[in-house]
């Protein structure tokens, strides 16, 4: 019985670990390139959750269309904050990126909170279901797990094979050297900074599709925390070994959660959290580099 | 017993090895003058000594002492110094504050106090002549002051060794016969011994060194007295293009 | 040359500063409560600052100590209630606790956080405020996550006046105590050896190792000191006033953005920043209570940020950078 029930709930952790990791391709892009820890990062993906919400109730347009949408207002977004803050911050202390970026995630939870309030909302998008014999799979999971897979495909070529995208990995490889070779690296930071916090509200639909509840202001704080965990157990600067840690980490999850739940005498949500924050602390003792990671 | 020693010591860095199987003697007081490129290993030598870097193989030895595996900041307290070359000042304090975190956490750390640490700092200013800026902030002042500044702060630390990095770079010619007789009148009064790099500043390594050590690709390829050096024709051929004495006659 | 009797001149205006507080509180009907608030701020900008002003880290988990500090008051009240003779015995043995458990967390935290540089410290603090509360509520221990309710303990332990006039009054005065402690310790830290090592490694941690400082010596000291007076916070500010803990409320990361705020605002590593911030966010918050209720994170997230950009050194640090050379320059610190 707990057999049948671990094995539906690690299927459930491998798809939503997809999930989890594309959701922190954006957060690796960002410190690859510009060596900056995006704070606020879990408010981004509230700004994705919400306009999905937005598109979904006023608009009755599915989640899909939302995807393009979050996209572009996160890249829009970024550029903004890149040109006004951040480019300023380059060459500052650390301390003063890290308090701009968690200021920054803050103001948007605050104008998120004076525009809908506080109370948690949600969408409920029938699209049909996937029956396995270990659990039933809402078709919405699926999709986001194969909008997620997509997306990192795509994100791969991009880095690979574009000039941009090989632009943006010589700035990650030695930032002087890319200088020197004629790459305007301001542009790539700003570009970079860009893609990274499209990615980030564009993983904000994504999310929704797998767990379409819950969407409140406040809401990006667990989000930042599970992205923290999965970043550096893929290697903080490599985008792509964060999908690999995403799964790693959805199949640990819940994994865990399935067992605590067995056990008398503790509450399994919150342990599974507190789990969370242990794995981190001990991924930043052995290895803060990344067990997957390539550096 | 030599103040210093290092015996086949070796640096890697992953691929590359940056310091290849090199062995050096440094006696009490002895003024050493290491030239070579960019690459060569100097720099990365300087930090295995300081103990930035920690060997892959060979031995450290300092005052007798294996210091091969000892973090840097035990270093310091046992009586090597260090500046930089690119200055590296504690920009938001004063001058007067910077040289005396060098008196306080030097050799003589745990046996002096915060005051007297500021008293030893300014006297260490005045003698690099830095007294006028003593209260103003580190990161205003000029490069040449930033540099006279890191000297004063390592000199606080009261050192046995001083690992200069490119301390002339940049200078006018007559600042550096000033620095030079400086740095001699140091080395006999405090007994220190002192390894400068000093990259293609000839009149410096003729004025101050007594003996002069040639990198180039990680490896130490003459370890020699002065004049003896400068004969060399390797030493001539690879960094000089010209022999030695039309050097010194040229920017005479 | 700074002759000893001056050194610690800069208390002054400090200890001007809460006494004044005090002062009004006491004298003027009804502004006890804005008073105790205020020094709530100042005293929490205080703490923070110890870390944060000097090593240029940031804890983002900071509340966590606050959190265990109330845990160290509600476990002492309510467990040792049954004693007898005890009375307020009982409150300082909680004080003690929540002192001892704060320094403990932030000596575990400290262990594996403080080895790693300034970004990935920050990543690892984020989670501790939360972890900490999913452990109590996982586990379920210390009443988990119900949390623990012990004003009938205290009341029973006390009589009804004491334990009355501890929640209403003494709690805050405590609080100011706090704070005027948090001060000294601050000017004894910079104006001694470990003020100088701070800044060193704050500035260039590279070259201060070089300089013979052992930063992870210093910044556990930072950390610890600014760790155990958060805890006293969370005993005198939260818990024996409202008399219960509840591991939501308790750990919230609405006071670390708080202390952010009011030590950017002061002005980070000076000693008067933090008063002056915690005055200025906490007249802004009960005004805007007033007028616009819950608007004040929205108000100060962009001044934070354009501080961070423009401003660095805060209020403080600015006006400290003008008085140089003139008569008031060694009251401020």
């Amino acid at each position: 019985m707990i057999g049948q029930q671990l094995a539906g709930n690690l299927v459930n952790g491998f798809v939503l670990g997809g999930v989890y990791g594309m959701a922190t391709m954006g957060l690796s892009l960002i410190f690859g390139v510009l060596k900056i820890v995006n704070v606020g990062h879990g408010a981004f993906i509230m700004v994705g959750a919400f306009i999905t919400l937005w598109m979904f109730s006023s608009l009755g347009m599915s989640p899909v269309f939302a995807l393009p949408v979050a996209l572009i207002t996160g890249m829009a977004l970024g550029f903004l904050i890149f040109s006004t803050v951040l480019r300023r911050l380059i060459k500052a202390p650390e301390l003063a990126s890290l308090l701009a970026t968690f200021a920054i995630g803050m103001l948007l939870e605050e104008i998120a909170k004076n525009l809908f309030g506080t109370e948690f909302r949600g969408y409920n998008w029938e699209t049909g279901k996937l029956v396995l014999p270990m659990t039933v799979l809402p078709m919405s999971k699926i999709y986001a797990f194969a909008g997620s897979v997509a997306i990192t495909v795509l994100m791969y070529f991009w880095f690979k094979k574009t000039r941009a995208g090989t632009a943006v990995r010589s700035v990650v490889e030695d930032s002087d050297g890319a200088q020197v070779c004629g790459v305007n690296v301001s542009w790539v930071y700003a570009l970079s900074f860009a893609i990274g916090i499209g990615l980030t509200v564009l993983s904000g639909v994504l999310l929704t599709m797998f767990i379409p509840v819950g969407i409140n202001p406040y809401m990006g704080g667990s989000y930042t925390l599970k992205a923290f965990v999965v970043a550096v157990l893929g290697g903080l600067a490599s985008p792509y070994g964060a999908f690999f840690a995403g799964l790693a980490f959805g199949l640990i999850e819940n994994g865990s959660y399935t067992v605590f739940a067995a056990l008398p005498g503790v509450e399994p949500f919150a342990l599974t959290r507190f789990i969370s924050f242990v794995m981190l602390l001990v991924i930043l003792l052995i290895k803060p580099t990344g067990l997957l990671g390539a550096k | 017993m030599a103040l210093l020693q290092l015996e086949n010591v070796t640096k890697r860095f992953g691929g590359l090895v940056a310091v290849n199987d090199v062995s050096l003697e440094v006696e009490d007081g002895e003024s050493i003058a290491i030239v070579g490129s960019n690459g060569s290993g100097k720099t990365t030598l300087f930090n295995v000594i300081s103990g930035v870097y920690l060997a892959d193989e060979g031995r450290v030895v300092f005052k007798g002492k294996d210091i091969t595996t000892l973090p840097p900041h035990t270093r310091a307290p046992l009586g090597i110094g260090r500046t930089f070359q690119i200055p590296r000042p504690f920009s938001s304090a004063s001058v007067r504050e910077n040289v005396a975190v060098g008196a306080m956490f030097g050799t003589l750390s745990g046996a002096i106090s915060v005051d007297e640490s500021l008293e030893v700092a300014d006297r260490y200013i005045h003698l690099v002549g830095l007294t006028p800026h003593t209260d103003k902030e580190a990161g205003s002042l000029t490069p040449v002051e930033k540099k006279l500044m890191e000297i004063a702060r390592s000199l606080a630390m009261r050192p046995k060794l001083l690992l200069m990095d490119e301390a002339l770079a940049g200078m006018h010619p007559r600042d550096i016969d000033e620095m030079v007789a400086f740095l001699k009148r140091i080395k006999a009064e405090e007994g220190i011994a002192i390894i400068a790099m000093v990259e293609h500043i000839m009149r410096a390594v003729v004025g101050f060194a007594e003996r002069v050590m040639v990198m180039h690709q990680g490896q130490k390829l003459v370890d020699a007295p002065t004049a003896e050096a400068l004969r060399d024709p390797r030493v001539v051929e690879i960094y000089l293009g010209r022999p030695a004495e039309d050097e010194t006659h040229a920017r005479g | 040359m700074k002759a000893k009797h001056t050194k610690y001149l800069p208390l002054l205006p400090v200890s001007c500063a809460y006494f004044i507080l005090f002062l009004i509180g006491k004298n003027v009907a009804g502004m006890w409560q804005l008073m105790a608030m205020l020094a709530f701020y100042c005293a929490l900008g205080q703490a923070f600052n110890i870390f944060i002003g000097m090593t240029g880290y940031v804890d983002f988990g900071y509340v966590a100590f606050l959190g265990v500090g109330t845990y160290g008051m509600a476990l002492s009240v309510s467990r040792l209630a049954g004693f007898p003779n005890l009375g307020l015995g009982v409150v300082v043995i909680g004080l003690i606790l929540s002192f001892v458990m704060a320094g403990a967390l932030s000596v575990a935290v400290g262990a594996v956080a403080l080895r790693l540089r300034g970004a990935y410290f920050a990543i690892a603090t984020v989670g501790v405020n939360e972890g900490f509360r999913y452990l109590i509520e996982g586990a379920r221990i210390w009443g988990g996550a119900e949390g623990i309710i012990f004003s009938g303990q205290l009341t029973e332990t006390l009589g009804r006046d004491t334990a009355s006039s501890l929640s209403t009054f003494w709690a805050d005065v405590m609080v100011m105590i706090v704070a005027v402690i948090a001060a000294v310790i601050t000017v004894g830290y910079m104006r001694g050896r470990v003020g100088y090592a701070l800044t060193a490694l704050r500035e260039d941690e590279d070259a201060a190792k070089v300089m013979g400082i052992n930063v992870t010596k210093y910044k556990i000291i930072a950390f610890i000191t600014s760790a155990s007076l958060a805890g006293l916070l969370g005993a005198c500010a939260w818990a024996l006033k409202v008399m219960y803990v509840f591991p939501p409320e308790a750990f919230q990361i609405q006071y670390t953005i708080e202390a952010i705020i009011i030590v950017v605002l002061g002005g980070a590593g000076t000693l008067l920043g933090p008063v002056v911030g915690g005055l200025i966010y906490g007249l802004s918050k009960y005004w805007l209570a007033v007028v616009m209720p819950g608007f004040q994170l929205l108000i100060f997230a962009p001044i934070v940020i354009f501080i961070v950009v423009a401003f660095p050194e805060g209020v403080v640090g600015w006006v400290k950078r003008r008085a140089k050379g003139t008569a008031i320059q060694s009251y401020l610190l």
